[in-house]
């Protein structure tokens, strides 16, 4: 692995103009949103400040809240467990998924991060994103380029290409509708036929809350229709209190440039005997270098992250090659996604990616953590060449 | 292209000249001769040699872009030949000026000097002057960044100087921030020569024209600066168009990856140019040698003209 390696890659990116198209149309509809969301909602400026010193302070209280959490879902019912590898976390969902069975999952990075959906897809069971964008990238063997618009790169011609061969019908690719109905109908029955459905976790309250926002009331479904859920969430995200975790909910929804989100969940244990709804619920929390990482004075900063995207969006870098800025073997994207590599899974080639940042620091403006990304990605730069 | 040869090489033109390219501390300050400055005073004009290094970095990214083309390996071996060729006493940065002009760059600094002057400002210069040292702190050689941190510090204390005036957004940062960091009692006031003219009420002689103008982020967005260089144009009259992109959302130049990608920088500053030429003009106004230089390069092409705002001070 050297420079040359990461330049050939990310000029490759630069030239194809389907992935150009793409992110153009990506980046000047999330500007737009963004600015009329501010003038609307001015009061979001001072909650992501709010939010900014909740995440120190859990960042800084990392395993004891963990270890109130994994309390709390036991408590209600639950079973918890604290993973410290990818390794161990897949076993363990394994182990809880069992092969031959049919899954549904809910959008989550957390479960890129563990390669998830091809493992279990390897251990014999039929696995189904249900997120749109994300049903996209797992059917065309891509990967996520973009924290809240994953399948950003895949223009609505190729998804009517794709959709013509797999499911055999005619498609009008300026029928967006049209191709969103077409995917909405063949994931109806799989809710029904899942035997587990799985989801990550956008915030987690240490008094027991896990919460999910979605637009597309696919998480819903599959949390909810199954007889197991499990849930993984990286140990960032673990905030102490419910008022906290609506906080955090608020702020990203705003920041990933929503007016109104249309649905959160909130789940606090599997149902009672009686009622509707798993019966099991599984919550896996993840280390994953995640804990080192608390305790590193400069890397620390990538846990406040919030995965909302909204740097992604804003820069310069990005916004010419998009996910193959971090390698197209990581599951992040971008100069945030070389950081949350360099902790959670590569990091020699997050380190040689991270010369591709240009310091410009439009992320940290555009960030509502105020992430310093160009200092984290720097220090990342000065352990790689000290090692030279 | 291997990142152990560039550290390589940049700690070796480090150690023989003081700068990552090779230019020598005396032709940092060619831009003052004729001007009269007196070398000790209380307030110093102090470039960090990143305007004289612009034709040094244009001829480079040009012969690094050929390499890049060319596949790695070349890069590698070449950068070896280079050491090895100044070890048999071939000076690259010689070779790679050959038949280029720094005439562009040295009056960009006089007219800064002298519109500094007209303002009321009395400054001296440095004879020998250091470069800033930016780019080793950009790639994270922290160790030699802290020896030119020092150098330069050293230098500017023994000036006299209280005060620094500094003329590129990246020397700026560097003093304000990164300088106190590395050196103990650093205690010099730094202010931007923009600043200083705004504050002195400077008005620049009409020009008239239309310009888009193209904040560099460490002049918007790590230092502040935003008003002056706006109110500076209005002075002369000149008509100032913004981008949708602008000020604390200034888009990079792509400039600052040029040494390690610069065919990827040359994207960058492409993409950012179409930006500014939606705003109508074609003249795009910048404040920084580094957006100078970046996008220049690729301004021809869209048929755009890029300019220094201290262009339009003489
Ligand atoms: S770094 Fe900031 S802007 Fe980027 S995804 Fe995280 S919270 Fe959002």
């Amino acid at each position: 692995m050297d420079i040359s390696d990461v330049s050939k890659l990310l000029v490759k990116a630069s030239r194809d103009p389907v992935l150009r198209t793409g992110l153009d149309r990506g980046i000047s509809s999330y500007w737009k949103k963004r600015k009329a969301v501010l003038e609307r909602y001015p009061y979001v400026l001072d909650l992501a400040e709010e939010v900014r010193r909740i995440k120190e302070d859990s960042v800084a209280r990392m395993e004891e809240l963990v270890n109130m959490a994994v309390e709390s879902v036991e408590r209600q019912g639950g079973r918890a467990y604290v993973a410290k590898t990818a390794d161990e976390a897949r076993r363990i969902i394994g182990e809880v998924v069992g092969t031959g069975k049919t899954i549904v999952k809910a959008k989550s990075m957390t479960t890129e991060e563990l390669k998830l959906r091809e493992y279990l897809i390897e251990m014999g069971n039929e696995v189904y994103e249900t997120d749109l964008g994300e049903f996209l990238i797992q059917f065309l063997k891509t990967k996520p380029m973009h924290f809240i618009s994953p399948a950003i790169h895949i223009t609505r011609e190729k998804v009517a290409e794709f959709l013509r061969e797999f499911m055999k019908v005619e498609v009008d690719k300026d029928d967006i509708e049209g191709m969103v109905a077409l995917v909405r109908k063949f994931l109806r029955d799989k809710y029904f036929r899942a035997d587990v459905g799985i989801s990550g976790a956008n915030v987690f309250s240490a008094d027991g809350g896990l919460f999910l926002i979605e637009n597309e009331s696919n998480i819903r479904l599959s949390i909810s229709l199954p007889e197991k859920h499990i849930a993984v969430v990286g140990m960032e995200k673990v905030v102490p209190t419910m008022e906290d975790a609506w906080k955090v909910v608020e702020v990203i929804t705003r920041f990933g440039g929503y007016k109104v989100t249309s649905y959160v969940s909130l789940v606090r244990g599997p149902a009672a005997e009686n009622d509707l709804g798993p019966k099991e619920y599984h919550v896996i929390f993840l280390d994953n270098g995640r804990l080192n990482a608390s305790k590193d004075p400069v890397l620390k900063e990538t846990l406040y992250c919030l995965r909302c995207g909204a740097c992604q969006y804003m820069c310069p870098v990005f916004g010419v090659v998009g996910g193959f800025w971090a390698g197209l073997s990581s599951a992040y994207s971008g100069g945030i996604g070389v950081m949350w590599e360099y902790i959670t899974e590569d990091e020699v080639q997050a380190s040689y990616h991270a010369f591709a940042c240009l310091l410009c620091g439009r992320c940290k403006e555009a960030c509502p953590m105020k992430i310093d990304q160009p200092k984290v990605l720097r220090e990342i730069r000065k352990r790689l060449m000290e090692k030279l | 292209m291997s990142l152990k040869a560039v550290k390589t090489l940049l700690e070796d033109n480090a150690k023989r000249t003081w700068n990552p390219l090779g230019v020598r501390e005396s032709s940092c300050s060619e831009w003052a001769r004729g001007l009269n400055l007196p070398e000790r005073g209380e307030t110093l004009l102090y470039t960090g040699c990143l305007y004289q290094m612009v034709p040094y970095i244009e001829s480079f990214s040009k012969m690094l872009k050929k390499l890049e083309s060319l596949g790695g390996t070349i890069f590698s071996v070449s950068l070896k030949l280079t050491i090895g060729l100044r070890r048999i006493g071939i000076d690259l940065s010689k070779i790679l000026m050959i038949g280029v002009s720094k005439e562009r760059y040295h009056r960009i600094l006089r007219n800064i000097a002298t519109s500094l002057r007209q303002a009321g400002v009395e400054f001296a210069y440095l004879r020998e002057e250091p470069y800033n040292g930016v780019l080793y702190h950009d790639l994270g050689m922290d160790k030699l960044f802290e020896v030119q941190a020092m150098r330069i510090a050293d230098k500017i204390k023994a000036s006299g100087a209280k005060r620094v005036i500094t003329v590129d957004p990246h020397t700026t940062y560097s003093l304000r921030q990164l300088i106190p960091e590395f050196v103990d009692d650093w205690n010099v006031e730094v202010v931007h020569y923009l600043e200083l003219l705004h504050s002195k009420g400077y008005r620049g002689s009409p020009k008239g024209g239309v310009v888009a103008i193209h904040d560099p982020c460490y002049l918007a967005r790590w230092n502040g600066i935003l008003e002056e260089p706006r109110s500076l144009l209005e002075s002369m009259s000149v008509e100032v168009r913004e981008p949708e992109f602008t000020k604390k959302f200034t888009g990079c130049c792509g400039g600052p990856i040029e040494s390690l990608f610069p065919t990827l920088a040359s994207t960058i500053a492409e993409k950012r140019l179409h930006e500014l030429k939606e705003t109508g003009a074609n003249r795009v106004v910048v404040m920084c040698p580094i957006c100078l230089t970046n996008l220049g390069r690729e301004a021809g092409k869209l048929g755009m003209e890029v300019l220094d705002l201290a262009e339009f001070l003489g």
